[in-house]
């Protein structure tokens, strides 16, 4: 947390040049450097930190292009190289071609907003593409959010680098992509610490905010600007315990309650809003005893003990989400055909009273089914994965409905297996790649789940990888391969029995000599 | 005697490596329990707000209203 460049001048660099590999460059000491693309900052990072020695060239470094950057670069363009915050001339500038060379390079959104890297180096609209006429309406959800939570009981404040571009300009941080809440609880244990923060995400869902969950102490409320893009408000629990100031995302330090409450008040794009009581105190456990001096490419260096800590009391219900995240960030639409095993299901069950599809990604089976007259429930992780088929079915009137389903959170199964449960019927229950792309927690909570939703009778159809070949199935399907033996075992010992099981083979091998892929199907009672 | 000293000390080391891996692996082992134990926090307050939402309306046996909060509950998880 507090590793920081020493103050004074600006370090020497020299050599610098941008190719396809990255930037190269020479500098005696730590320097922030940034990358403009046709006149505009894209990407900051640690010349040292970042960067790697190029053999044969003493001093010499290269840091290589971020992946997120990877896919923009084929075109050519205007690149520069500036010292952060320098202002003398840049230290390169040239067109720069890359990849085929040929047409521009942008850096942008499919619908032309300019993207930036964070400095998790994720792609982001950043604040600094924004009018202050566009970040209005986070300035509205931020005093919203905070009156919600002030009436629930709990007095947030700007916390993270909306609280450091507050104090500093009064003002967002430009590369900053989201903006950060936070309170100090009345509770100190991380049960009641958790159990307040549902409270708070119910109050705000009741009045109609999107949340999804970081831990059982932080979460994300979604703000959609005036343009579409949808911006994250972080609220991060907190709470004193013996002395020490815990706050989520990731402070534990030595602190009094009276630095942070009675809250003060800062300006923040002209928006009065409250801010702990000692900001100077407030930021320098969270930035180091600089935070006056910007760095955008700053990265958190937390204690390991405060990791752990925080990791135990209040992670691990959010396991998998970024990777289903990102894999239907783009709403992609529902499999015209049915999957083997809805087909299988299909000709094996005649008229079930309901299907259940767990994991039904993006949503396929879920209309096959509810095509075919059967009233069915999809549920899944993410909800963009089913946006499209959701409105596919809305339109053509379906008897399906789709939920989401978190099987590494209690609260989402059992809510979910009560939800479903208060109608009794035999149901047929489908879990394809799901066995195979949780761990072994979300894997019990899934034959929970099934167990409760068979109450009344039915069938769990199960389909997962068995044995990958060549690696290249998994990491298509985002699944690992599971022994059909173990989870035999995990089925029999949740009291279901395995009333038939079959290996399927691919047709091809995926590369000479490379074996078979197999996937394993397995049909599954609970004795009711 | 140099010989023997050396025998000695090559004992004394190969002693000490595996007393400290032994310490090691138990540092190791018990840094998982503690996870373990921690991750129990998770647990409780999950049962723990379940319960309390949900466990007083159960009681009271109002179908309708018991629907509508368990809807309410889905969707604020």
């Amino acid at each position: 947390m507090n590793r920081r460049l020493g103050g004074g001048r600006s370090p020497q660099v020299r050599d610098v040049t941008v190719d396809g590999d990255g930037v190269r460059a020479r500098a005696r000491r730590e320097v922030i450097l940034d990358l403009h693309v046709d006149g505009r900052r894209v990407w900051s990072f640690w010349l040292h930190r970042d960067g790697t020695p190029v053999p044969g060239a003493r001093g010499l470094r290269l840091v290589e292009w971020p992946k997120t950057l990877r896919g923009f670069l084929d075109g050519t363009a205007r690149m520069s190289v500036h010292v952060h915050d320098g202002s003398g001339p840049p230290l390169f500038e040239d067109d720069v071609p890359l990849g085929s060379g040929e047409g521009p390079i942008e850096i942008a959104t499919p619908d032309g907003r300019p993207i930036t890297l964070d400095r998790s180096l994720r792609r982001v609209v950043a604040f600094e593409a924004k009018s202050a006429a566009e970040v209005e309406p986070l300035m509205h959800a931020i005093g919203e959010v905070l009156g919600i939570l002030a009436e629930a009981g709990v007095h947030a404040f700007l916390a993270y680098g909306t609280l450091l571009g507050a104090v500093r300009n009064g003002a967002l941080i430009g590369h900053d992509a989201d903006a950060d809440l936070g309170y100090v609880s009345d509770h100190d244990h991380p049960v009641d610490v958790a159990r307040e923060s549902f409270r708070l995400q119910r109050a705000l869902t009741d009045r109609g905010h999107t949340v999804t969950r970081y831990s059982t102490a932080a979460f994300k409320v979604e703000v959609a600007e005036s343009d579409g893009t949808v911006r994250g408000l972080d609220v991060f629990g907190g709470f004193m315990r013996e002395g020490l100031l815990h706050l989520m995302g990731e402070i534990i330090e030595p602190f009094r309650r009276e630095w942070v409450l009675p809250l003060g008040e800062a300006t923040l794009e002209g928006h009065r809003f409250p801010v702990p009581a000692d900001t100077d105190r407030f930021l320098t456990i969270t930035y180091g005893p600089s935070w006056r001096v910007p760095d955008p490419a700053f990265h958190f260096t937390t204690p390991r003990s405060t990791h752990r800590r925080f990791n135990g009391w209040f992670r691990g219900i959010r396991v998998g989400r970024a990777l289903w995240d990102r894999r239907y960030a783009s709403r992609p639409g529902p499999a015209e055909k049915p999957t083997g095993l809805a087909r299988f299901v299909a000709r094996r069950e005649a008229g079930p009273a309901e299907v259940v599809d767990l994991g039904c990604g993006t949503g396929g089976d879920a209309l096959f089914f509810a095509r075919r007259g059967v009233p069915t429930v999809g549920l899944d992780l993410v909800p963009k994965g089913y946006a499209t088929a959701r409105e596919v079915a809305e339109r053509e009137g379906l008897p399906v409905r789709f939920l989401e389903l978190n099987l590494v959170s209690l609260r989402s199964t059992l809510a979910t297996a009560a939800l479903l449960a208060a109608e009794p019927r035999p149901r047929v229950l489908l879990a394809r790649h799901l066995v195979d792309a949780l761990g072994t927690p979300g894997r019990h909570e899934l034959y929970r789940l099934a167990r409760l939703l068979l109450a009344d009778g039915g069938t769990l159809y199960l389909e997962f990888l068995a044995r990958d070949a060549s690696g290249r199935y998994g990491r298509k399907h985002k699944v690992r391969p599971r022994r059909p033996a173990l989870v035999a075992r995990e089925l029999e010992a949740s009291g279901a029995t395995i009333v038939a099981q079959r290996v399927l083979t691919r047709r091809r091998p995926s590369r000479p000599g490379a074996g078979r892929t197999r996937i394993c199907r397995m049909v599954v009672r609970w004795e009711s | 005697m140099g010989k023997l000293k050396d025998v000695a000390g090559s004992v004394r080391r190969r002693a000490g490596d595996a007393a400290s891996a032994d310490l090691r692996r138990r540092v190791a082992e018990l840094e998982e329990e503690m996870q373990e134990a921690r991750a129990l926090n998770v647990r409780v307050a999950e049962l723990t707000d379940l319960v309390t939402e949900l466990l007083v309306p159960l009681a009271q046996r109002d179908e309708e209203k018991l629907q509508a909060l368990l809807a309410r509950y889905h969707e604020g998880v």
